[in-house]
């Protein structure tokens, strides 16, 4: 077994005398199984044979048994005719003979009287009529003696019989001798096929060991694992292997941060890089030492606009889109400018790409040339992002300063001596009133709508009297609808049943459609607000005749911040919250609104909300 | 006495430069938009026009550069902003230039600029506003 596990004299320096002596424990732990499994092979074979020995002489003994009773048994009957014939019978007659002659065991057969006068003796007198030999090679006869006797009971001498035993000693013994070559014989075939087949079961039940030993955590003594090489190409392969583990063992020891060129741990680490980074969505190049990129990932590919392969081997001044990036690419090879990024915005068709690239370098001096990696992030999103953010900042503001420059302009008129007059003061009080509560309405949709996007939003649930409500609503906007010469109009049915609901956010909601209405409906307009009862929901309608929604805006209506782009839409203030937050509340109630709406004629929202949500004993009876 | 012209789509602030300048004194044309604002100055010449920037029909930009290129305001042309008004507005601005007054403005700033222009010399071209003479 030594053989197989050559022990390396360069072990690593961290092996120690302990661990050593339990890796050849290891090793011989896997050895003994085998040993045992072998022996238990031969033990199986002796057991046998002996069995077989120990069977046969039982058999033997049992048959002679058997011929010893049946020979007692012969000579007893034989000895009673005789004794009934008496002295007539002097000679055995052929029938006899006959009969005698059809056993074919029988050897001899011999009646001597008291007086040693022999009255029959065989074969002399039986052979001529049975044809019996009376002698073969089968060995020491069974021999059965019973005395004769007269019918009257007076001793007439003894009987003698002689049988051949049961199987010839001959046979026997070539039985034995077949046998013999038989085991023989198989015991060289096991042994041929055993040492054929061990040739190649060793390198594997070494490498068996060697990986026993490893899970048993003696990694560090892998050096000590290896095979000779003279076992085959198994365990060649398998030393190769040994020696890839202890290279990387060592780099890892030693703290080695970046692998060696070539080295496995290199290789290794080049193919995770590979896979990962061909599955990142920022964009990756590296850029060899000869200026030429060397790799290039999907993504990085796609945003350049180019394919992999049309990109690797192209010199990277080529491929990159600007010459900021080209400039910065040059400055980090120089050393200097390494992490800045350059954005790089271009058209392609109606689509605006924009692209931030950062240079990095790869040496690990960072003291310029080596090979450099540019990343490319796709900024379209951000953008998107930073513009959404701005325009909801500038709508905003602008609705805020409204209010503001109204309330600060009126204020100041207050001050002032000339504006003295009780009229004048009290138009400036109503302003004032009315400006701050559009301004606090402003901020109290800015807060729903940012509750509404993190949803912590909660209803504070209660009884609502909706006919209450709508004339409120609608008493409150009739200033505004005055203003524009609206005719704000509102149709109730004869009986309406309380909802419950938060009266709070139900008001929001209408007053944001209504407000729409007038807002977006031109001077001489009408707006109609209209409650209507179906069998399960409640169903209020404002309508108006106002500029209407063109249909390929109106999916977006509901999303916040989202305002149409038509001149007439942008000339009106708003910040695009109002329908969003109306929505959500329809929603929160377990409802939805519905737009129709027609360009240049006008527009209905429907607030649909279910009647599970109304009060049953509230509902009138039809 | 001069006529101004005020062109402001919110109410209120119409209402109140309205009063602030009819108590200087002056003749108040109010226009809700810049569609009615330069019917207004096509009918009667004003010494003055007062504009806000965001307005239905037609802005504030292009009712200057009618009135401009039509010769019909005299003496000079005021022009409420908001701050947060894009950069090319501004622009355009800073070159005819007219006056600015950004909200929330004060009222008395603006009636001191209003009286400013309106007590112009007559016959000197005050502001750049108006066009060439026909």
């Amino acid at each position: 077994m030594e053989d197989k596990i050559a022990m390396a004299g360069d072990n690593p320096a961290n092996t120690t005398p302990a661990s050593r002596s339990r890796l050849r424990r290891c090793l011989w732990d896997g050895v003994l199984p085998e040993a045992l499994g072998l022996c238990f092979v031969g033990i199986i074979f002796g057991g046998f044979s002996a069995a077989y020995l120990v069977a046969d002489a039982a058999w033997q003994r049992r048959a002679l048994e058997a011929q010893q009773g049946e020979a007692q048994r012969l000579a007893q009957g034989l000895a009673t005719i005789l004794g009934a014939f008496g002295d007539e019978q002097a000679a055995v007659p052929d029938e006899w003979a006959s009969r005698l002659g059809q056993l074919p065991s029988l050897r001899s057969l011999r009646w001597t009287t008291s007086d040693s006068e022999t009255r029959l003796a065989w074969p002399s007198a039986v052979a001529a009529v049975s044809g019996l030999t009376g002698a073969d090679d089968r060995g020491p006869p069974v021999v059965a003696q019973v005395p004769v006797q007269t019918a009257t009971g007076a001793p007439a001498g003894q009987l003698r019989l002689e049988l051949a035993p049961p199987i010839a000693d001959a046979s026997r013994h070539a039985l034995l001798w077949n046998w013999g070559i038989a085991a023989g014989v198989t015991l060289v075939v096991f042994m041929v096929v055993y040492r054929r087949l061990r040739r190649h079961l060793r390198p594997m039940a070494a490498i068996e060991r060697s990986l026993h030993c490893y899970a048993q955590g003696l990694e560090q003594e892998l050096v000590a694992m290896t095979l000779n090489d003279s076992l085959g190409a198994a365990a060649r392969g398998w030393n190769r292997l040994i020696a890839q583990l202890t290279d990387l063992q060592q780099q890892v020891q030693s703290g080695q941060t970046a692998p060696a060129p070539g080295s496995v741990l290199e290789r290794f680490e080049g193919a995770l890089f590979r896979r990962v980074a061909d599955r990142l969505p920022l964009g990756v190049l590296c850029v060899a030492e000869n200026q030429r990129i060397n790799y290039a990932n999907a993504a990085g590919a796609a945003l350049l606009g180019r394919g992999v392969e049309e990109l690797v081997g192209r010199p990277a001044a080529e491929a990159l889109p600007d010459d900021n990036v080209r400039q910065v690419l040059a400055n980090v090879r120089a050393g200097i400018g390494a992490g800045h990024a350059v954005d790089h915005t271009r058209q392609d068709g109606e689509q605006e790409i924009a692209l931030r690239f950062r240079v990095l370098p790869l040496t690990r001096s960072g003291g310029g040339g080596g090979e450099t990696l540019v990343t490319i992030e796709d900024i379209a999103p951000l953008r998107e992002g930073q513009k959404a953010r701005d325009n909801f900042l500038y709508h905003v503001t602008h609705e805020l300063r409204t209010p503001l420059t109204n309330i600060h302009a009126y204020v100041e008129t207050l001050t002032k001596p000339d504006f003295d007059d009780e009229q004048t003061r009290k138009e400036c009080y109503n302003v004032i009133v009315s400006e701050t509560r559009r301004l606090s309405s402003l901020v109290e949709n800015i807060l729903s709508i940012s509750q509404l996007e993190v949803g912590t939003a909660r209803l504070d649930i209660g009884e609502v009297d909706l006919q209450r409500l709508l004339r409120q609503m609608v008493q409150d906007n009739l200033g505004a609808a005055d203003g524009k010469r609206i005719d704000l109009t509102l149709a109730l049915p004869p009986k309406v049943p309380k909802i419950r609901g938060d009266k709070q956010r139900l008001s929001v909601l209408i007053n944001n459609l209504i407000g729409n209405a007038i807002k977006y409906t031109p001077e001489g307009g009408q707006v109609q607000v209209k409650l209507e009862l179906t069998p399960h929901t409640l169903r209020i309608a404002v309508s108006d005749t106002g500029i209407g929604i063109a249909p390929p805006d109106q999916p977006h209506v509901f999303e916040k911040f989202y305002r149409a782009a038509s001149d007439a839409v942008q000339s009106v203030t708003g910040t695009g919250l109002g329908l969003a937050i109306a929505r959500e509340v329809a929603r929160l109630h377990g409802g939805d609104i519905q737009l129709q709406s027609t360009l240049g004629k006008g527009s209905v929202f429907t607030i649909e909300l279910p009647l599970s949500a109304v009060d049953a004993a509230e509902v009138p009876r039809s | 006495m001069s006529r101004v012209l005020v062109a402001e789509d919110d109410p209120h602030i119409l209402r109140l430069i309205s009063l602030w300048l009819r108590r200087q004194g002056h003749e108040v044309l109010e226009a809700r938009n810049g569609l009615i604002a330069r019917d207004l100055a096509h009918t009667q010449l004003v010494d003055v026009l007062v504009t806000d920037v965001n307005m239905p029909g037609l802005d504030g930009l292009g009712l200057i550069e009618d009135l401009r290129g039509a010769g019909r305001v005299k003496r000079g042309v005021i022009v409420l902003t908001n701050r947060w008004d894009h950069g090319d507005i501004r622009e355009r601005l800073a070159q005819w230039g007219v006056e600015v007054l950004p909200k929330p403005f004060s009222p008395s700033r603006l009636s001191e600029l209003v009286e400013a222009l309106a007590g112009t010399a007559t016959g000197a071209s005050p502001s750049g506003v108006q066009g060439p003479t026909p």
